[in-house]
């Protein structure tokens, strides 16, 4: 096959093939990292625009050094989206910019579908780096990425998702990705998160640690945000490490080659220990280097396939 | 419809690739002293430099280092393609430092492919001679770029193209102009 | 006034049973005897229908406010267009018409500008804040017909409880927006399957289904009639059938998009698919169609929600909740309701007419000589496409756009008078 979209909006609309297409290509592109000369002119003369319309730190450093690593010139624009809503709409800002001869825009918006929406009124490229609790793609790609490079095949691989799965765009995003590719899927965490109406996706939803991760061959970890705490959905923290952190004792009912994951910043304490985050098990910091790779990978498609 | 039409035989072929490989090792290989590799281009290039150094181990009894390079990522014609195609395994298993590189394509046409390659094998390295070998030479390149050894050189229709076809292909063997422009006109 | 013979008409007069070929006529702006209208101009139906004129229960005109939107004159040139003869108007505007000014400022600008009848509805509470409860007897002696706080609900019971009761010893139906603040906080589309696969904040069934009791435990508590706007959950057509069934004096509402539309619509982010109640599941649309079949629901009501390309053109979340529906009402109903044969053709006039009469407590909503001559004319056959470019109305927020339809507004008449002829 060859790549031809100009967007990367979800992993929900690729097919299995387009899903392996841009792991492949991003082998590639991690091997560039390792060399000495740690830049392709892939995207030389492009211009990318990180519009973060959400503040990120981890995702907008790693997409800015995968397009530098690609040679594109960059610009990042911060803008709250209270701001854009007193005065200019997305769709005059993201215009604005096109006009600039932009060929790319990477974009983090609180708003489930907000690069869609605007994908449909662009000719340049758009990146989705994150639409509210919608879809993460580029995390989903190097989380499914890293598990295919320790686990070989995903046919078949059992993968647990532990955390706050209703706000989750990882979640989203990782369980759209590997069902496409024919893993086995759990949902798990406290009921008020983690809703029966996933099953619809076709995956397992449970409710109870030692269930979801007993014959799991990969457990994914997201992080807990506190103000969930506030509104209701669970007590504490500490009442939530007590029955769906990992921990020592816990990783005893796990497979021994099981491997831990967590698209960061890690709670430590909250959804699992440090013996767990720093042990044998851990692909934690694995998966940034990764994302790199695949960053590079889903620019350098997506830049590919915009048409002068 | 593509109009297709066989300019050498499997036969010519092979024998246009002995020549390339006699000329080599009369450079390269007098000894054994000097240290060299290959490094195939995808597509062609890749089984073209195997049968290269394969011609080379049959005479000298050594098989030359060599490698394989994928040029997408040094492209310079990104965004006026429709699809872009896998990027294919680059492997380089030697320091390339020091050593003396001769690169081979199936054709040398526009030159573009060599521009790239150029600058894609400087990154792994600084090699301190860098050669290129192929198989059909088009005669007339866009760049300021030279084959060091040749098969065959070829002028024809500048709107041809020149398609080489090893067995492995599935496809017959043999070197062939290809009229792709007479494509029906709704495709 | 001129006199008006209509001939070969398909006459359909729920109130008084009728679905049989004839003549009307019209004399003086009141129905008339065909034979007793002399020289008067003669137009000749070839068997389209001829109804009385369909009412609207709920209507956003928009003016004051938002005339960007819609105004009185475009709103009403809407309604005509779909083949209303009245429409009720929201109390929701800015500001809200929650005192006897407000709906003073409504009836003389309708006066100049409406094409069709407004009738008035005036807040139930002071800013429509569900804190305070409005001059409701005022509201009365200015003219309104009903009472809402639409697009808000009262979350206080007590405080509903007092509403209702004031409002029944002013004879004033209420005509209420059944959510819970709660349980709604912050969705965009409707809580379940869709909204948890795509991210979004749901708006609870729940939600509805909870205000809808409390709504039938104060009517029966009260005796006084509390009609329930755009039913949009299955749960809620069971509590409305069953104390229907108890007498309990309740009525319901839904509106074309609800009948037709599913959350499933929201994948492709179009904010034309955003409203609220949102979009339900196919199985609250499927009890939905049911409760029209067997009586629960009375009326059929647009919601027409006029707003702005500007204000439709953001963000999933951050758009109003609203779409315009006058001018689709009758096709996208007739499509989804009698084309599919779930009820007969008289049965839908019924829900445009007598079924809206009745919840607003009008005496004899028919063909009857010497009543208004308030008429719609349709041709149920017409296949057409919906453009939104040739609407009336000043929005364009349509998610039935597109669509190939069919039963078609042939002419509007108000009073003896046409408003809108496409004969």
């Amino acid at each position: 096959m060859e790549w031809t979209r100009k967007d990367l909006l979800s992993l929900y609309d690729l097919s299995a093939e387009e899903i392996t297409f841009l792991l492949d290509t991003a082998e590639e592109f991690k091997k560039v990292s390792e060399r000495n000369v740690k830049k392709v002119p892939a995207l030389r003369g492009k211009t990318v625009v990180n519009l973060f319309v959400e503040p990120s730190t981890r995702t907008r450093v790693s997409f800015e050094l995968a397009e530098q690593r690609l040679s594109a010139d960059i610009v990042n624009m911060q803008a709250s989206s209270s701001s854009l809503l007193k005065g200019e709409t997305l769709l005059d800002t993201v215009r604005n910019i096109e006009s600039l001869q932009v060929d790319l825009i990477v974009m983090r918006h609180s708003a489930p579908g907000a690069q869609a929406f605007i994908a449909k009124h662009l000719k340049c490229g758009v990146v989705n780096a994150g639409d509210g609790a919608h879809s993460h793609p580029t995390q989903a790609l190097l989380d499914i990425f890293t598990m295919r490079e320790k686990k070989g095949a995903l046919k078949d691989l059992k993968v647990t998702i532990v955390g706050d799965i209703l706000h989750s765009r990882v979640a989203r995003s990782n369980m759209w990705g590997l069902l496409k590719l024919g893993a086995k899927v759990t949902l798990a965490g406290p009921s008020t998160l983690v809703p029966r109406e996933f099953e619809a996706a076709g995956v397992r939803v449970c409710h109870n640690l030692k269930d979801a991760v007993q014959d799991a061959d990969v457990v994914n970890l997201l992080r807990i945000q506190h103000e969930r705490q506030s509104a209701g959905f669970f007590p504490s923290t500490g009442e939530y490490a007590k029955f769906f952190g990992l921990n020592r004792q816990n990783l005893r009912w796990m497979k021994p080659d099981v491997l831990v994951m967590h698209p960061g910043p890690i709670n430590r304490d909250v959804e699992l220990t440090s013996e767990v985050a720093d042990g044998p098990n851990s692909v934690i910091l694995e998966q940034v280097t990764n994302g790199l790779a695949v960053r590079m990978a889903v620019l350098f498609l997506v830049a590919g396939c915009v048409k002068k | 419809m593509t109009l297709k039409k066989q300019l050498y035989s499997p036969e010519e072929m092979t024998a246009a690739i002995s020549m390339i490989a006699a000329a080599i090792r009369r450079d390269f290989d007098t000894d054994g002293s000097v240290p060299y590799a290959l490094v195939g281009l995808y597509n062609q290039g890749v089984p073209l430099a195997e049968r290269i150094c394969d011609e080379i181990e049959r005479a000298t009894g050594r098989r030359p280092e060599h490698g394989r390079l994928d040029i997408s990522m040094y492209r310079d014609d990104v965004g006026l393609r429709s699809g872009l195609p896998l990027i294919r395994e680059t492997v380089i298993p030697f320091n390339i430092d020091g050593h003396k590189i001769i690169l081979v394509d199936d054709v040398l046409s526009s030159g573009r492919t060599i521009r790239a390659a150029l600058d894609a094998i400087t990154d792994y390295g600084r090699p301190n001679m860098i050669r290129l070998a192929v198989l059909v030479d088009r005669g007339d390149p866009e760049y300021p770029i030279r084959a060091d050894y040749v098969g065959f050189k070829l002028d024809l229709d500048p709107a041809h193209k020149v398609a080489v076809q090893f067995d492995e292909d599935g496809d017959e063997a043999g070197i062939f102009e290809v009229n792709w422009q007479q494509k029906p006109l709704n495709r | 006034m001129s006199s008006f013979i209509f001939r070969n008409a398909r006459v359909i007069d729920p109130v008084r049973k009728i679905d049989s070929r004839g003549d009307v006529g019209v004399i003086d702006g009141r129905i008339a005897e065909a034979s007793e209208v002399r020289g008067g101009e003669v137009i000749d139906l070839g068997g389209k229908v001829l109804s009385p004129g369909f009412i609207d229960l709920h209507v956003h005109l928009r003016q004051p406010g938002n005339n960007m939107a819609e105004t009185i004159a475009s709103g009403t040139a809407a309604a005509a267009a779909g083949g209303f003869t009245s429409v009720v108007a929201m109390p929701n505007t800015n500001p809200p018409a929650d005192t006897a000014g407000a709906i003073e400022f409504l009836r003389q600008t309708a006066a100049k500008k409406a094409v069709v009848r407004v009738l008035p509805c005036g807040c139930m509470t002071k800013g429509y804040a569900g804190e305070e409860m409005a001059g409701i007897g005022s509201l009365k002696a200015a003219g309104v017909v009903a009472l809402s706080d639409d697009g808000r609900c009262i979350q206080d019971h007590a405080l509903m409880r007092h509403v209702v009761e004031y409002a029944k010893s002013f004879n004033l139906p209420i005509l209420d927006h059944c959510e819970d603040k709660c349980l709604a906080a912050g969705g965009v589309m409707h809580e379940g399957k869709w909204s948890v696969l795509l991210g979004m904040n749901g708006i609870s069934g729940a939600s509805e289904e909870l205000m809808i009791a409390r709504n039938i435990i104060l009517a029966r508590q009260i005796g006084w009639k509390i009609h329930m706007q755009h039913v949009s959950v299955k749960e809620s057509v069971e509590l409305l059938r069953n104390a229907r069934a108890k007498g309990i004096p309740v009525t319901g509402e839904a509106t074309p998009h609800h009948l037709t539309l599913t959350d499933e619509c929201i994948k492709k982010y179009d904010t034309n698919y955003k409203m609220n109640p949102p979009l339900r599941s196919e199985e609250d649309r499927l009890a939905l169609i049911a409760g029209v079949a067997d009586g629960t629901i009375t009326a059929i009501a647009t919601d027409h929600a006029p707003h702005t390309m500007t204000a439709k053109m953001v963000e999933f979340d951050y758009a109003p909740f609203g779409i315009i529906g006058l001018e689709t009402a009758l096709p996208v109903s007739y499509g989804e309701l009698v084309a599919k044969g779930v009820i007969s053709l008289p049965k839908l006039v019924e829900l445009f007419t007598a079924g809206p009469a009745d919840i607003l407590g009008f005496d004899d909503y028919s063909l009857a000589p010497g009543n208004p001559a308030d008429l719609t004319v349709f041709d149920p056959e017409a296949k057409y496409t919906v453009d939104k470019e040739q609407f009336k109305s000043n929005s364009r927020n349509t998610p039935f756009d597109g669509w190939e339809v069919q039963c078609k507004t042939m002419l509007t008449m108000v009073g003896g008078k046409i408003v809108y002829n496409e004969l």
